[in-house]
Formats: C-alpha cells, sequence, structure tokens
C-alpha cells in the first residue's frame, strides 16, 4: 500500500498571463546572468551584424540620394517657332502638365533665352554684337517626377510632347538620360546583390552561434524534459532571452552607428577634401531603423526558436 | 505499476534491443535490472520514462499506456517518475538549491514554498549546509545525492536509476541503496539497472536479468 501521495499541492506562484510572463522572464534574465559569455557572444555577434547591414544601408541610401539628386537634370525642353501669346501659353501649359510624368514646366521667353546666352559668354560679350533677341526660339523647360527620370520613360514622355500643337522641337539631352539609368540600374542591381549576400551572411552567422550557445546548454533542456516541463515551459525562457539579444544587439549597433555617424559629420572635414554635412551627408530614415531593430528582435527570436526545435524534442 | 507487454524495440531494422520483453512491477516493489553491458538495461529504463517508444507492444505506467501518449501529455508522466543516472545531470553553474528546485518550478510551486521543500529534502541526504555549493564542490557521493533530491522532491511513484553508483566508493553506495530503501519505504516504486554484484547481494530485492535484450530467469531473492 502506497503511502505516497502527491505532496499537498502548495499555492502556485506564476498563474494567469501576467504571473507566468514574470516568472518566464525573470527565468530569462536569470539564465542571461548565469550563461554571461555564451549571451556576450552571441549579442556581438546581433551587434556585429546588424552594424554591418545598417553602414551598407546608410551608404546605399546616401549613393542614392546623390543619385536622385543628378537625376534633377533629367529636364526636357520644349521649342517654339514663334513666341506664343500669353492665352496660347496657358493653353500650351496646362495641355504639358497634363501629360503623365510632367512635375513643372517653366516658360522661357525669347529675352530670357538671350540673357541666360549673353550670360554665358561672359567676358566674351563682343560676339554677340548685332544680334537680336529674336535669334533664339522662346521654349519651356519641363522637369519630370523622379519615376520618369529613366530613359524609356522620357522616350514616351517626348514622342507625346511632339504631339502637343505649336511645339517644333524637343530636346532631352538623350545620351545622359542613358548613362544615368544604366547606372541606377547598376546601383540598384549591386546594392541588392550586395545586400541579399551580407543579408544571408549574417542570418548564417547568427543562427549558427545561437544554435552553437543552445547546443551548449543542451543538458539543460533535457534535465527540463526529464522532470516534466512542457515543451513551452522549456522553450519560453529561451525565446524571451532570443528576444532580449536581438533587442539589445540591434539597440547596441544602432548606437554604435549614431556614434560613428555623428563622429564622422565633425570630423571628416579634417582629412577629406569635402565637408559632409555641407555635401548633405544623411543619416538612416527612421523607418529603416526601426527595422532594422525589428530584424533584429525577429533574428533572436527566429534564430532561437529554430534552435529550440532541434534540441527540444519532448 | 509498470507494466510491459510483449515490448520489441528495434533502433534501426537491424538491430533489435529489446526483444518481446514481459514484465509486470507492482506498486511500491524495488526491482533490480541486471545484465552485462549492452543487455538493454538503459534502454528498457528509457522506455519507463518515455524518452523511447517500443516498435512492437505496450508500455503501461500508473494505469496508463505510454504507447499511446501524445507528445504533449508526456511531461505530465514524467512529473510522477523520478530518474538518476550514472553521470547526475547536475547543472554546473547553479546551487545545489537552484538544482533541485526545478523539479517544483515545472509544477508551478511558489519560491517560499520551493526553499522550504528542497532544504526539507536536502536536510535528509544530509546536504543542508551544501545548500548555496555549486555541483562541482562537491564530491561524486554529494553529487549523486543531490541528483537524488531533485529526483524525489516532489515524492513521485516511481523511482528510476541507471547505474546510480557507477562513480561511487563502497561507502557511498551503501548511502546511496539506504536512500532507495527510504523512498521505496515510503511508497515509491524503484527501478534500478546495476551490473553491482554486490549491491544486488546487499539488498535482497527481486532481480530481472536482462540478456541480449530479452529477460533470462534470473535468481530471485524476494524475500
Amino acid at each position: 500500500m502506497s503511502r505516497n501521495k502527491q505532496a499537498k499541492r502548495p499555492k502556485l506562484a506564476n498563474e494567469g498571463f501576467t504571473g507566468r510572463l514574470r516568472f518566464f522572464v525573470g527565468r530569462a534574465l536569470l539564465n542571461i546572468r548565469q550563461n554571461a559569455f555564451v549571451n556576450i557572444v552571441t549579442i556581438g555577434t546581433i551587434t556585429l551584424a546588424i552594424l554591418i547591414i545598417s553602414l551598407f544601408m546608410l551608404v546605399f541610401v546616401n549613393l542614392e540620394g546623390v543619385a536622385n539628386d543628378w537625376s534633377k537634370r533629367v529636364q526636357v525642353t520644349a521649342y517654339f517657332e514663334q513666341e506664343l501669346a500669353p492665352e496660347e501659353l496657358a493653353t500650351l501649359k496646362s495641355r504639358v502638365l497634363a501629360i503623365p510624368g510632367t512635375d513643372r514646366v517653366t516658360y522661357v521667353s525669347k529675352e530670357e533665352a538671350f540673357k541666360r546666352f549673353r550670360e554665358r559668354l561672359k567676358g566674351q560679350e563682343l560676339l554677340l554684337e548685332g544680334i537680336t533677341t529674336d535669334v533664339l526660339p522662346s521654349s519651356v523647360e519641363i522637369s519630370l517626377k523622379s519615376a520618369s527620370r529613366n530613359s524609356d520613360a522620357v522616350a514616351v514622355y517626348v514622342d507625346r510632347l511632339k504631339k502637343v500643337p505649336g511645339v517644333t522641337e524637343v530636346q532631352h539631352g538623350e545620351e545622359w538620360v542613358r548613362r544615368y539609368t544604366t547606372f541606377m540600374n547598376f546601383l540598384r542591381l549591386a546594392g541588392l546583390l550586395l545586400g541579399s549576400f551580407l543579408v544571408l551572411a549574417v542570418i548564417f552567422i547568427v543562427s549558427n552561434t545561437i544554435k552553437l550557445t543552445i547546443y551548449s546548454r543542451k543538458e539543460e533542456l533535457e534535465i527540463l524534459s526529464l522532470v516534466g516541463a512542457t515543451r513551452f515551459f522549456i522553450k519560453a525562457p529561451f525565446l524571451i532571452e532570443g528576444i532580449l539579444q536581438g533587442a539589445s544587439g540591434a539597440g547596441l549597433a544602432l548606437i554604435i552607428l549614431t556614434g560613428c555617424y555623428y563622429a564622422f559629420l565633425h570630423n571628416a572635414g579634417n582629412f577629406l577634401s569635402f565637408n559632409p554635412a555641407a555635401a548633405g551627408l544623411a543619416f538612416l530614415p527612421p523607418v529603416y531603423s526601426v527595422g532594422l531593430f525589428v530584424s533584429g528582435v525577429l533574428l533572436g527570436f527566429i534564430g532561437s526558436a529554430t534552435s529550440l526545435k532541434r534540441f527540444v524534442s519532448v | 505499476m509498470i507494466q510491459l507487454h510483449n515490448v520489441f524495440l528495434s533502433y534501426q531494422k537491424e538491430v533489435t534491443a529489446l526483444h518481446g520483453i514481459n514484465l509486470h512491477v507492482p506498486r511500491g516493489e524495488f526491482v533490480f535490472l541486471t545484465g552485462p553491458s549492452g543487455a538493454g538495461k538503459s534502454t528498457l529504463l528509457r522506455l519507463l520514462y518515455a524518452a523511447l517508444s517500443p516498435t512492437r507492444g505496450q508500455v503501461v505506467i500508473d494505469g496508463q499506456n505510454v504507447t499511446r501518449m501524445t507528445r504533449s501529455q508526456i511531461p505530465y508522466l514524467r512529473r510522477s517518475i523520478g530518474v538518476v543516472f550514472q553521470d547526475f545531470k547536475l547543472l554546473p553553474n547553479r546551487t545545489v538549491l537552484e538544482n533541485v528546485a526545478i523539479t517544483l518550478e515545472v509544477l508551478g510551486w511558489s519560491k517560499q514554498d520551493i526553499n522550504k521543500k528542497v532544504f526539507h529534502i536536502l536536510k535528509q541526504m544530509g546536504l543542508e549546509h551544501k545548500i548555496n555549493a555549486t555541483p562541482l564542490r562537491l564530491s561524486g557521493g554529494e553529487q549523486q545525492r543531490v541528483a537524488l533530491a531533485r529526483a524525489l522532491v516532489n515524492d513521485p511513484k516511481i523511482l528510476l536509476a541507471d547505474e546510480p553508483t557507477g562513480n561511487l566508493d563502497e561507502e557511498n553506495k551503501d548511502l546511496i541503496l539506504n536512500i532507495f530503501r527510504d523512498a521505496n519505504i515510503r511508497g515509491t516504486t524503484v527501478v534500478v539497472a546495476t551490473h553491482d554484484r554486490r549491491l544486488i547481494e546487499h539488498s535482497h530485492k527481486r532481480v530481472v536479468t536482462l540478456e541480449k535484450g530479452k529477460i533470462v530467469e534470473g535468481p530471485d531473492v524476494t524475500q
């Protein structure tokens, strides 16, 4: 006959959602303290990983910014044979504005054109002697919306512009637009390729580091399952640990990145031939920073979840 | 308490570890499993705490058919089984208190109750003064007693031990055997796998001998 009965069930400490959450977070923090070294290794790896990705993004964002500035030079000019009356000009402007892709339309009268010409020939005004303003045609200069600043879109745009009555000639710096488009395509492709390789490498390194750190504690997982811990009970503290590692790693990376950015902004003038502050060097937009932080947290969480799947069989 | 009906277990298609085992261990009994290395003692124990499931046959523990259990039911079965090993399986970076407390934390006990209960069981094991030490500072015998405290702290219905005295000297073997006896007297069904003849002869308990995955009738020394 058994005298053994389950000891009177004592008051449970961790009932309800908040009680359990508090217990698991407490357990995760204790684990971090007791396994300080592996945690430092994991957080360090995540920090470096996010730092590499964020540096790459920072460079890419700035390159795109510069390229975007250049693209403002993509401009289409339409010439007219004769000077337009104000009402004719208004109709024409509205017709041009109606073409998809038009951003801004500026009218350049014969006088304005002559004035610009004279400015360009500064110092050699003698050449202009005897020439009247009539010699240059009036025109409208059209800047395009950024989506239309590539060779295909410009070609389509020019075709439509040519059909507008009164327009005799259209110029759009074809060669320049072509080169710009090629460059932008190259930049995007290179960015995508490099970025993907970086992301893959980072995921590989971080997930393996987490796998190793969990492997080093597989005895703990085994003991927990031996004494009757449910899968959730075993995994929850490790997952919280993963989230905390990811958040600290990503936070640290963003702090280091911000520090490096401002240090560069203030000191680069000493060793570079330009002043980065004046050159409009931009920091990552907030959306990117938030995205990087979330990626860090996900990296920690998913890395832990997939590794645990291997080691927690029951 | 423990019933095995015609249990077969193959690791791979070719290697059969257990051949048609039939075993019945009534509630409150103390059984030694013995036999040469590789006879299937550890495998049989692992079936009992559901770390393995048989290829054929039924394993019934405390009225529950383990072979029909889902993965999520197994932890609840294990809460009524204590297990100890030759290599103790203690966490080196946790104190004795924390190592023993794991069993009760899993059950959701409050910290206060855990501390009381762990202190009580460590006192029974003569280890209350080592409560804050880490396992690496303990002798082999002490470590095994901590492992036993972890296995027994929630008064399990069954205690399984796999070569529990393999690493210990004679004095510690006797200490451990006494703890098994005490647990058994309090009602726990005890199954100890060992090839230590002296331990078996000293204890005068039922002996089940395994050889090449089969039970061979051995001398039954039940009083």
